[in-house]
């Protein structure tokens, strides 16, 4: 008995700690769509309180200029938003085990300094499933076309 | 005493399973960038049977703002000929979540539009996954990095 526990154990260590298996999760793509469209609708509601939980903590996106930001940059930029109607399309998730890409495009209509203005890109997130729960690691966003 | 004994096997075995994923982080993280660098030799090279290994069947790319898949990318760089744009890598981090990494970087694309020679600067994200018994890259993105940025 006290062997295999000790066998029991020793199997387990080489398993990553607090990652779960997300292939078993049949919805996993309806919710990291679901997801995305909380994450994108926080910038219209200047809340990010929803987001905090979505984005990990270790979350790191590279904008169009190139710059990369982190969770907490993101929840400062959703705060200050100037974003009056977000909207995706052509959104598509492809599932690699507890690893998720989700890919789109993302429309963006707000008033800036009086201004209107109109923004197209594309987006690519990186989502893991975490401890049985999906949260984003990583994403892109890019000017559409050249 | 046989409580002690468990408890013991316990914090071995957790303290064994963190020293060895810290291991397993480091190499996991060295043999990724190896297989960076791989990619871009070859690119330069046509080589698109190591670029099939390198890639993952579903790998999403995105390149100029389009979504380029792996059949596609791998088209235009058998078609690209001598004129395929020069990539110089810049410093990477790598960071790893168990059996997902992600490389964060920038590169230097050297190519001539025009009859002109052009030089790019471009910050890259990828997102590799670990798979049967290897790591594959799922998706890359890059985007120009502004002049404040270079």
């Amino acid at each position: 008995m006290r062997s295999l526990t000790l066998i029991l154990l020793l199997a387990c260590a080489g398993t990553p700690l607090g990652y779960a298996q997300g292939a078993s999760d049949p919805d996993a793509a309806a919710k990291i769509v679901a997801m995305e469209h909380i994450w994108s609708q926080s910038y219209v509601l200047k809340d990010p309180k929803a987001l905090g939980r979505i984005l990990d903590d270790a979350f790191v996106n590279v904008e169009s200029d190139g710059r990369v930001i982190t969770k907490a940059d993101v929840l400062a930029e959703v705060r200050t938003s100037a974003a009056l109607q977000v909207l995706t399309e052509s959104m598509a998730v492809h599932l690699h085990g507890d690893t998720a890409i989700l890919t789109g495009v993302i429309l963006i209509k707000g008033v800036e300094r009086g201004k209107p203005f109109v923004q197209r890109a594309r987006f690519v997130d990186t989502w893991l499933c975490k401890n049985g729960q999906w949260v984003t690691i990583a994403g892109l966003v890019t000017p559409v076309g050249d | 005493m046989k409580t002690t004994g468990l408890l013991l096997i316990v914090v071995c075995a957790l303290s064994l399973s963190v020293s060895t994923q810290e291991s397993n982080d480091g190499s996991a993280a060295a043999a990724i960038r190896a297989l960076e660098h791989e990619w871009v030799v070859a690119r330069s090279h046509h080589d698109n049977r190591a670029l099939d290994l390198i890639f993952d069947d579903s790998l999403v790319y995105v390149e100029y703002g389009e979504l380029v898949s792996k059949g596609d990318y791998l088209s235009r760089i058998k078609l690209a000929g001598p004129q395929l744009s020069q990539i110089v890598m810049e410093p990477m981090t790598v960071r790893m979540f168990g059996r997902t990494a992600i490389v964060i970087g920038s590169y230097r694309e050297r190519d001539v539009k025009d009859g002109r020679p052009r030089l790019r600067h471009w910050r890259f994200i990828d997102t590799w996954a670990y798979k049967n018994s290897g790591w594959a890259l799922v998706a890359a993105g890059a985007a120009p990095l502004s002049n404040t940025q270079n």
